[in-house]
């Protein structure tokens, strides 16, 4: 739009700066703190500008928590949330926002439901599910009576196990089942015009062909942002590998990073090292931030639907 | 042992090595709570141990922090995938002794014919994790004790040379700084660990009735009564008076750092933060540590031990608490507590492992000078019914009362007495809904 | 509302069964353990329970503390809320006039997202340290003006502050996603009737970013409910006084750090219903002012 708006436009780029420096000055001062000798940090008043310590530190954390596989791991955790999100959301708010069934309401509030108990809240029971997956169905079958009956029909006792301590499904299936990503396409998919939906009908196509043709090229937009998100998210996960990673092999970034972080609650007191905490912060921090600045170039207007 | 024994085990053992290399070893698992340097040195005890024979393999599995050791081995025990040891914290006694879920220690050394020579503990030490006939449930491990840490180049300034015994003293040494001009005489924290705990057993006042819960789950806190009330309020007559500054890490630099950048002339602290002191301060300036004073006119009783100690959880084969019950015994050897207290702040836990630490004299010089003093404090009486130690369920939450109410009162929302009695009341619901919860159990 | 549907019902039901298994396994059937608990008191160590009825009920809703941390959690979730969303949009708005230099903002506004939580909370405990941060120049100039450490409502608002500045980047992306999807041609006719950029905003943008509106509102309200727990932890662990003890921070220390199962299992539950019955009350009344189509 070719339109001159010289007041306006400075009045944007003031408001634009005024939020990037206030986004900005916390990451601003962790890079700082990583960039210094302890002593420095520690001074009284802060030191505000950056020391020549960044390359020694940053070298010390990734030393000290061994960050090599556990950036591997942390990666396959992150990818396996946003493809299982990405799919299961896309095909649940697919469910309920294009069929007439007396259920919608119902399941879109049963998914729903999931985002208001935290995994700190209901984190013992959990563990029991993640230690054997299956436990919920043979708690069903036995109350039923179905195993008794197996039994003694077959001589075969039913033991479902299925242990995902230690494993990627186990750290991943539990972040799949939240809601934020069906509730993200259900937004989406209600402002698809009803005609979209009766011309499709109108050429004969069948709800997948639909949702493969129609509704996944549309949702780009979204799903470059629930993924962009969804990355973070597993990227950043904590308590839940903390509790069912006991095996070093499958141990994830930022259970690694809080190592680093001095905690204050152990009686003997610790070294801060809030420097090396800072560094590390940095490093495990590379990632999403590579994945959030690749991935916002599909908000861009233009790049995708040039036609509308 | 003489050396021609020595190298028969040796010979014995290489023999049996290359049968055990056939086998596979026994492998167990280890959950601790310290993080950071102190874990770091928790895991090379393990690869030492590991190194040590070839029989067992230990996994020793860092939990990041002693609540979510318990609460993660909690969370697996439920589901049956708990370690066979867990470090779990003092305040978390009463909660695993009434679970009865664990393989007292006593039992299973003398069960698997090792002898550990119970008597050889320090009283202070062993009666915190012991049965009512004075029967180790847990193997004392990482052990400290409150110590009152001093700047000595503050206290040359202000022309003082004594370290003070009792409070009055520490008040006329805090007025004393202060008139020479030191900004922060005494960098504060609330902490019931020190103020409440180990304070009321300096002075031989009980906390909670049955002989702070020692002698049954009916008990009540007591703590509003006693001496302890007045010590809280010259806190905060201290505080109002600009004597002592309130350093916490959410306040950015906690009172140990705020002292050991040299701000503040005095804090209290567990011993365990001597090496991190140590490191922290780097030379640049003079101090010691001392006992925790007491109020004059008060005889002084021994402090207990803080830190954390080692369960074994039920629920494993004999093979496992075989190599468990190996790893303690191999914890339990001077040269493994000299590796521990060198490497850590932390006290040797038994008397022998003490003695060989002196007669070293690893204690007559910087860095070690002073640690000393943690062992006089824990010694300095024998322990008596109330400086045994406390048990008391759901601890960690009347923890929480306590300082909460502590605050409120240095806010100046209330008096401190006001505080302390909302803090006993609370604290006593939360004991009498433990005592419910474990109705017609009684403390082992 | 929707007029066109599909008919194949069971295409429906099979499209919505993996979600529903997973949050069967994971979430129903776990939750409704510790659910359970609520009416027991439950030992930790799994040795038994008694049932006790509504008893931990009773306790807790005549328990002034409880009320607090009710009162500061629902001053947190819609203060974090009204801030976040409020500079996001704005950020959004403008940011969507693709000025020069628009590419580079871009990604500075997003890029803080990918901050985990504790390394904010870490951040912002160095920016507000009354002694040492950047607020002790503050203090230096006006004396005792700033304490978070002994003052509850310092405390609080640094909390907030915290919590908000960790939603702005999530809310800036999708207004962003939404501004973007907004047909051009309709911007661009109303720009031909005359229409100036701030009539643009309000006339066509703004009615036609309420889903997105809808979605962040709910989502920063219930995320400020739920997950609150890093902030609080690394910033204050609840204090002073309890002046930040928000719910999620209560329910995991009185239940897991200090193992009182029962009673955090109550409080959650009383958790669940508040988050529900806002949400029902969004839906009920805010769906309806949003124009999907």
């Amino acid at each position: 739009m070719i339109e001159r708006t010289p007041w306006l436009n400075l009045v944007t780029h003031l408001i634009l700066f005024t939020g990037l420096f206030i986004l900005v000055v916390p990451i601003y001062l962790v890079i700082v703190a990583a960039s210094q000798t302890l002593p420095d940090v520690m001074a009284i008043p802060a030191k505000l500008l950056p020391g020549d310590q960044l390359i020694v530190n940053i070298r010390a954390a990734w030393e000290e928590a061994q960050f090599g596989t556990k950036f591997t791991n942390t990666l396959i955790l992150a990818t396996g949330v946003v493809v299982g999100k990405i799919v299961i959301a896309a095909l649940t708010a697919f469910g309920i926002v294009f069929f007439n069934h007396r259920l919608r309401m119902p399941i879109f509030w049963m998914v729903f439901i999931t985002l208001m108990l935290p995994l700190e809240v209901r984190i013992v029971p959990t563990y029991a599910v993640a230690a054997n997956a299956l436990s919920p169905f043979q708690t069903i079958l036995d109350i039923v009576g179905i195993s008794w009956i197996i039994n003694a029909v077959s001589g075969i006792e039913v033991a479902l196990e299925w242990n995902l301590l230690n494993s990627y499904t186990g750290l991943i299936m539990p972040l799949v089942a939240t809601a934020t990503g069906t509730f993200l396409y259900r937004q989406f998919f209600l402002t698809i015009p009803d005609e979209l939906v009766e011309a499709a009908k109108m050429d004969g196509a069948g709800p997948l062909r639909f949702l493969w043709d129609i509704l996944i090229p549309l949702s780009r937009t979204n799903m470059a942002a629930l993924a962009t998100i969804m990355f973070v998210v597993g990227w950043n996960q904590y308590l839940w590998p903390l509790l069912i990673i006991t095996d070093p092999n499958y141990g994830v970034a930022a259970v690694e990073l809080s190592r680093l972080v001095p905690n204050m609650n152990t009686t003997g007191g610790d070294i801060p090292n809030w420097h090396w905490a800072m560094a590390g912060t940095l490093i495990v921090m590379l990632p999403p931030v590579a994945v959030v600045i690749f991935m916002q170039r599909w908000f861009v207007r233009g790049l995708i639907n040039t036609d509308k | 042992m003489t050396s021609a024994s020595t190298s028969a085990v040796a010979a014995a053992a290489a023999l049996f090595a290359s049968t055990a290399f056939a086998q596979d070893k026994v492998t167990f698992e280890y959950w601790y709570g310290l993080s950071g340097q102190l874990g770091d040195v928790v895991q090379q005890t393990c690869d030492r141990f590991n190194a040590s024979q070839d029989q067992y393999e230990i996994v020793c599995i860092g939990q990041d922090g002693y609540a979510n050791a318990v609460q993660n081995s909690i969370a697996a025990f439920r589901a049956k995938q708990h370690p066979t040891v867990v470090q779990a914290y003092d305040a978390g006694t009463a909660d695993l002794m009434m679970s009865g879920e664990f393989y007292p220690v006593h039992q299973m050394m003398a069960d698997f014919g090792i002898e550990i020579n119970w008597d050889d503990y320090f009283p202070g030490i062993a009666n915190y994790y012991a049965s009512s006939k004075g029967q180790l449930f847990s193997m004392p491990f990482n052990s400290s004790t409150p110590m009152l840490y001093i700047n000595k180049e503050h206290y040359a300034a202000a022309g003082l040379e004594a370290f003070p015994a009792t409070w009055e003293q520490f008040e006329e040494n805090l007025k004393a700084l202060k008139a020479a001009g030191q900004e922060c005489a005494y960098g504060y924290a609330p902490s019931t660990w020190i103020d409440l705990e180990q304070f009321s057993m300096a002075h031989g006042v009980p906390i909670a009735t049955n002989n702070n819960g020692y002698d049954g789950l009916d008990s009540e806190y007591v703590y509003n009564t006693t001496i302890h009330v007045k010590h809280m309020e010259n806190i905060k007559l201290w505080y109002d008076e600009n004597l002592l500054e309130i350093r916490t890490s959410q306040g950015g630099l906690n009172a140990r750092d705020s002292f050991a950048q040299g701000e503040c002339s005095h804090y209290f602290g567990s011993i365990a933060s001597h090496q991190a002191v140590t490191n922290l301060v780097d030379g640049t300036f003079d101090w010691d540590v001392t006992m925790i004073p007491v109020y004059e006119g008060t005889e002084r009783k021994n402090t207990v031990v803080g830190g954390a100690s080692l369960w074994v959880l039920s629920g494993k084969s004999d093979e496992e608490y075989r190599g468990a019950a190996e790893y303690l015994k191999f914890l339990a050897t001077p040269e493994s507590e000299e590796f521990w207290s060198t490497n850590t702040g932390y006290i040797p836990v038994t008397k022998t492992g003490f003695d060989t630490l002196v007669s070293k004299g690893f204690y007559e010089n910087a860095p070690y000078k002073g640690r000393e003093l943690a062992l006089e404090s824990l010694t300095y009486t024998e322990p008596g019914p109330l400086t045994r130690g406390i048990r008391l369920g759901g601890f960690i939450q009347a923890r929480s009362e306590w300082s909460n109410e502590i605050q409120a009162a240095l806010q100046g929302e209330k008096t401190m007495q006001d505080a302390l009695d909302t803090a006993v009341e609370r604290s006593n619901a939360i004991l009498s809904k433990f005592a419910r919860t474990y109705r017609g159990k009684e403390l082992p | 509302m929707r007029r066109a549907y599909f008919k194949n019902n069971w295409i429906a039901a099979l499209v919505v069964a993996p979600q529903l298994l997973i949050i069967f396994v994971f979430f129903y059937w776990p939750s409704s353990q510790a659910l359970y608990w609520a009416f027991t008191l439950e030992q930790p160590w799994g040795g038994g329970n008694e049932w006790v009825g509504f008893e931990n009920f009773v306790f807790l809703l005549s328990d002034d503390r409880y009320w607090q941390s009710v009162r500061v959690s629902v001053i947190y979730a819609l203060a974090t809320t009204a801030l976040a969303m409020g500079m996001a949009l704005i950020l959004a708005l403008f940011a969507d006039r693709q000025l020069r230099g628009y590419k580079s903002f871009r990604i500075g506004l997003i890029w803080p997202y990918a901050v985990a939580a504790p390394a904010i909370g870490l951040a912002f405990r160095f920016i507000f340290n009354p002694s040492a941060g950047v607020a002790s120049y503050l203090n230096y100039a006006f004396p005792d003006i700033w304490n978070p450490v002994m003052n509850g409502s310092h405390a609080m608002s640094m909390v907030i502050i915290a919590g908000a500045w960790k939603q702005v980047s999530y809310s800036f992306i999708f207004f962003l996603a939404g501004l973007q999807s907004i047909p051009r041609s309709l911007t661009e006719a109303a720009a031909m009737d005359g229409a100036r950029p701030m009539r643009r905003m309000m006339d066509i943008q703004l009615p036609l970013l309420t889903p997105t509106f809808f979605f962040l509102l709910v989502i920063n309200i219930t995320d400020s409910f739920t997950d609150s727990f890093g902030i609080v932890d690394t910033m204050t662990s609840g204090g002073p006084a309890r002046a930040t003890n928000l719910m999620v921070y209560k329910i995991y220390e009185d239940g897991f750090r200090g193992l009182d199962y029962s009673g955090a299992a109550a409080q959650s539950i009383i958790l669940m219903i508040l988050v529900i019955a806002l949400t029902f009350v969004q839906f009920r009344y805010v769906e309806r002012r949003v124009h999907y189509t």
